[in-house]
């Protein structure tokens, strides 16, 4: 009963290629999401009122779905409440647009407590401009309410908005806790890296491959939906590598809404590694990257990014030089890896490690006694010791970021008061 | 290696005082790798007109200010004062290589453009009232 048609509108004078690549999109996603597509149907066509596609294509998809006895019918392009009234009514079969095929996915891999609230916010948001139209269509057949009264059709918008923002205080919390978090991460000598990058481009695997753990990584959208989080060492750094939901082109502002926490990890980071599947052809990496750029315009804070061509054991050398001198302006710092089969990840770790925030290196002499051992072990934790001299006093040569210098510069100072 | 794009912006396409007074804004900029290194030179001019701007008004607009840098450089303008029309479209328009902004460096410079392009309207409306 898994069984799905997918329809297309697409615009007049729309280029032909960037159409078929919307559709295969659609196709992994209704896969992600568990469906096997029967039949695929497009339509060159400005957008219809009642069907969006136009009446003698809409009939057909009825017979379409006669014949084939689909479970759903998914439209690429976003239906109003009305189109989708009508098109279920004609078709006698539930029908559904994309947005909603992404929010289907979300809620089956939406595994945490923040993930899930993070779904049922972006559920309540695409509902509620749909909710009082949805009650007067339902209304032309039946009168609800008490007595036939009505009333409950702005109940159930209120209904809406109350759980909204029940969810959004919630959430908010979460995020406080995870700025909390991070900065105590901060406080803690770990510098925070991101993966990013359109979904399926291989973040989990190169997680996997950079921290030696096994994150679940599919050939599917959407494998990742809730952050995961290990340290990892770079050239003795200690790190904090986040792995996170992957973006989609046209993704809807309700989704980034309610994923917005999530995207914070990304955001706030020090260093972003905008993962790109360097085998797609160079039109659909332009425009990967593009979407990219959008999620991070003016959200990211001092971040720098680092752009990771992976899979490059499936491009041939010249066809991958040209797309990254093609690329250039949308790919700062660029580096070439393959994840799966571990190629070039010390230049990787590298370039993270000469755009990690600068730490000083300084020499500091302690007493050697009880209270200056334990300095010493906190700069070891905080910092690298590089070296270190026991005479009368401890001399080490250490690397740390400014705070942890002063603190220990204040800490020596008080010992010497005392 | 430096790239150069002309970021431009035009601000007052609004029917204001029985007129459109517009000013269009373009600012020469270089980058790489994502990121602006320098602003290379900027060039500002105003239109005057009783109709409401066209998509070949508004080439032309953005022609002639990009034309007073003298620089050369992929000129960039937001979809939105395009018409929204497809990219290939307008590209076909210009005389000079046209695209809409995708890096963050080229949204950066059409923000720079349209304070520019808003500030210079601002700035000759004063001028316009106190004179008059």
């Amino acid at each position: 009963m898994n069984d799905v048609i997918l329809v297309q509108r697409t615009v007049p004078g729309s280029k032909e290629r960037d159409n078929i690549r919307k559709l295969a999109e659609l196709k992994e996603l209704a896969f992600a999401a568990g469906y096997n597509v029967l039949d695929s149907i497009v339509q060159q066509h400005h957008p219809d009122r009642r069907y969006h596609v136009g009446k003698g294509k809409a009939e057909e998809i009825a017979g379409h779905v006669a014949e084939l006895y689909p479970s759903k019918v998914i439209f690429l392009n976003p239906l109003t409440i009305t189109q989708i009234y009508n098109l279920s009514e004609l078709c006698q079969c539930e029908v559904i647009d994309k947005f909603q095929l992404i929010l289907e996915i979300f809620a089956t891999r939406a595994t945490t407590s923040r993930s899930k609230l993070q779904v049922e916010l972006a559920k309540l948001e695409y509902e509620l401009p749909r909710a009082r139209k949805l009650v007067s269509l339902l209304k032309q057949e039946e009168r609800p309410g008490f007595m036939g009264m009505g009333g409950y059709e702005d109940s159930y918008e209120q209904d809406l908005k109350k759980r909204i923002s029940r969810i959004r205080k919630e959430l908010k919390n979460t995020i406080r806790s995870s700025a909390t978090r991070r900065e105590s991460r901060h406080e803690q000598g770990f510098s925070l890296i991101s993966l990013a990058g359109y979904t399926n481009a291989g973040k989990s695997t190169l997680f996997n491959t950079l921290v030696s753990e096994n994150v679940e990584s599919m050939d599917m959208l959407f494998t990742t939906l809730s952050p995961t989080t290990r340290s990892i060492n770079i050239n003795g750094r200690r790190a904090m590598l986040t792995d996170t939901v992957g973006f989609i082109e046209d993704l809807p502002h309700f989704l980034v809404d309610a994923f917005r926490s999530t995207l914070e990890d990304v955001f706030l980071s020090d260093i972003i590694l905008l993962v790109v599947d360097a085998s797609d052809p160079i039109d659909v990496m332009r425009k990967k990257l593009a979407v990219s750029h959008d999620i991070f315009w003016k959200q990211l804070e001092n971040a720098v990014i680092i752009t990771v061509f992976n899979k490059v054991d499936l491009v041939s050398p010249a066809d991958l030089e040209a797309k990254i001198n093609a690329l250039r302006y949308l790919c700062p710092n660029p580096v070439i890896v393959s994840a799966k089969e571990s190629i070039a990840l010390d230049k990787l770790k590298e370039t993270i490690y000469s755009n990690l925030p600068e730490w000083k290196r300084f020499t500091i002499s302690l007493p050697n006694s009880d209270k200056g051992m334990s300095v010493l072990s906190w700069l070891m934790e905080q910092g690298i010791v590089h070296s270190t001299d026991y005479g009368d006093t401890i001399t080490l040569d250490v690397e740390a970021s400014d705070s942890v210098v002063e603190k220990a510069k204040k800490f020596v100072q008080n010992l010497l008061e005392d | 290696m430096l790239d150069t794009i002309i970021a431009v912006d035009i601000s007052g396409r609004h029917y204001e005082n029985d007129r459109y007074f517009m000013v269009s804004a373009a600012v020469a900029l270089s980058y790489s790798e994502g990121n602006i290194r320098g602003i290379e030179g900027i060039h500002v001019i105003p239109f005057s007109s009783t109709k409401p701007p066209e998509i070949t008004d508004v080439v032309h607009m953005i022609e002639e200010s990009v034309e007073g840098i003298g620089i050369k450089g992929t000129v960039v303008a937001e979809r939105g004062d395009m018409f929204n029309q497809p990219e290939d479209m307008v590209k076909q328009m210009f005389r000079v290589d046209f695209k809409y902004p995708e890096s963050m460096a080229e949204k950066l410079g059409i923000e720079f453009a349209h304070h520019v392009s808003l500030s210079s309207r601002n700035l000759l409306m004063k001028q316009e009232v106190r004179e008059s």
